[in-house]
């Protein structure tokens, strides 16, 4: 009942079954990610928005992919609305960022656009 | 009531000082190998295409030099160049938290009473003064996620825990050395019992990173790589 409640409007089995596909990488990489912010430099929006922790790489990933795998996909569409935000307005998906882990952030960060997208969440730059 | 007269710390205590060693250090290799197969399986062999200059495929090398890899460039936009301290920091932290159990003397009389292995050690002094440097790298490290908005902002609960699970080892190994507290069981019981902790979570928590760095830093071609890696996610 409560599952159902908190995730009207999405497709959360579609929603799974992508992430299912890049289960242990998106699990390891959450899991090896320091949370060190060593990455931050190296993106170039972080640098341009007087180095504001929300344009971290490592931000980034960690609440849009982070979100996506603590709530098993169980997502509602205020949670996806806030990392549409995240994945598309803060990142240009430059792959410019250096993890000194190795974490491939552009990837997870591209596969919280891909969760995105499939359930109709993503900029509509000619109506905003 | 004398702590080891009890038949259960006197049980916990053996318990920490024999089976439970075999046991972790069993789970760290048995982890780690797992999840470098477990890692290695998201990766794939790639053959790299060489350009070779030829007959319509001549690579002009440039006569003012400007191909050249500018190496002070290249340093001042590495993290060591950006973030000097916190390189410093982390390495040191790194390198001692990974040499020291091997080359503290206590350590090594224990291998050779129970084995005959015997390898060089430090002496007691310079252990002493690493350990405190390695305390000191974690200290820096709690005020980084305490204060510093960047790291705070990614922080978690799981974060502090790690930190101290890392650090307890040579915090306890420091109090037990200098015989601090009065209970001198209590202490290196604690010390033991988190040296194996940190060693069993090696593989499946936060220290993961470890294994990860070695495997993807080295076998992944990529601007970043660092070794010749012939594979690809
Ligand atoms: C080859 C081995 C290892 C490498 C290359 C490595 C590399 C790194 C890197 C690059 C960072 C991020 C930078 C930083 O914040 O300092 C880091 C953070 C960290 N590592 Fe390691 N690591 C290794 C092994 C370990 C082990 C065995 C442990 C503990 C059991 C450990 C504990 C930590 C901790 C606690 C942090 C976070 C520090 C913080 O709170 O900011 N590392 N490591
Ligand atoms: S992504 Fe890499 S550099 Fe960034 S915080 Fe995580 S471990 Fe550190
Ligand atoms: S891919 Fe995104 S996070 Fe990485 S450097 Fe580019 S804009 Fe920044």
């Amino acid at each position: 009942m409560f599952g159902k409640k908190s995730t009207t409007g999405v497709n959360t089995k579609e929603v799974k079954a992508i992430l299912n596909e890049k289960k242990t990488k998106m699990e390891l990489s959450l899991k090896a990610c320091a949370h060190c912010t060593l990455c931050a430099e190296s993106c170039f929006l972080f640098m341009g928005r007087n180095k504001d922790p929300k344009y971290m790489p490592s931000y980034k990933f960690l609440n849009s992919v982070g979100i996506l795998y603590k709530k098993k996909g169980n997502v509602d569409i205020l949670d996806l609305g806030e990392m549409r935000d995240l994945v598309w307005e803060r990142c240009v998906l430059c792959t410019r960022c250096y993890c000194p882990v190795g974490v491939d952030i552009p990837e997870m960060i591209a596969l919280a656009r891909r969760v995105c997208r499939s359930q109709g969440v993503y900029p509509q730059y000619e109506r905003e | 009531m004398d702590f080891s007269n009890t038949f259960f710390w006197t049980f916990a205590y053996d318990f920490i000082r024999g089976p439970m060693v075999w046991i972790a250090f069993i789970v760290f290799f048995g982890g780690t190998i797992f999840q470098i197969f477990s890692l290695l399986s998201l990766t794939k062999k790639q053959t790299i295409s060489k350009l070779t200059p030829g007959p319509g495929r001549f690579i002009p090398k440039r006569a003012d030099g400007e191909d050249k890899k500018d190496w002070v460039m290249w340093l001042k936009l590495s993290i060591a160049g950006v973030n000097p301290f916190m390189t410093i920091v982390s390495t040191t932290f790194h390198v001692l938290l990974i040499i020291m159990p091997i080359f503290v003397l206590g350590h090594n009389i224990l291998l050779d009473n129970s084995f005959g292995l015997s390898i060089i050690s430090l002496p007691e002094g310079v252990s002493d003064f690493l350990t405190i440097i390695v305390i000191l790298c974690a200290a820096i490290f709690l005020y980084r996620r305490l204060f510093v908005d960047r790291v705070r902002a990614i922080t978690t609960w799981s974060d502090y825990l790690f930190l101290f699970l890392a650090a307890a080892p040579f915090v306890t190994g420091f109090f037990a050395y200098h015989q601090v507290f009065e209970n001198y069981r209590l202490i290196i019981s604690l010390h033991i019992l988190s040296g194996e902790l940190m060693l069993m979570a090696v593989p499946f928590t936060k220290f993961v990173h470890m294994i990860y760095l070695v495997i993807f830093r080295f076998t992944i071609v990529s601007e970043y790589s660092l070794g010749r890696g012939n594979r690809t996610w």
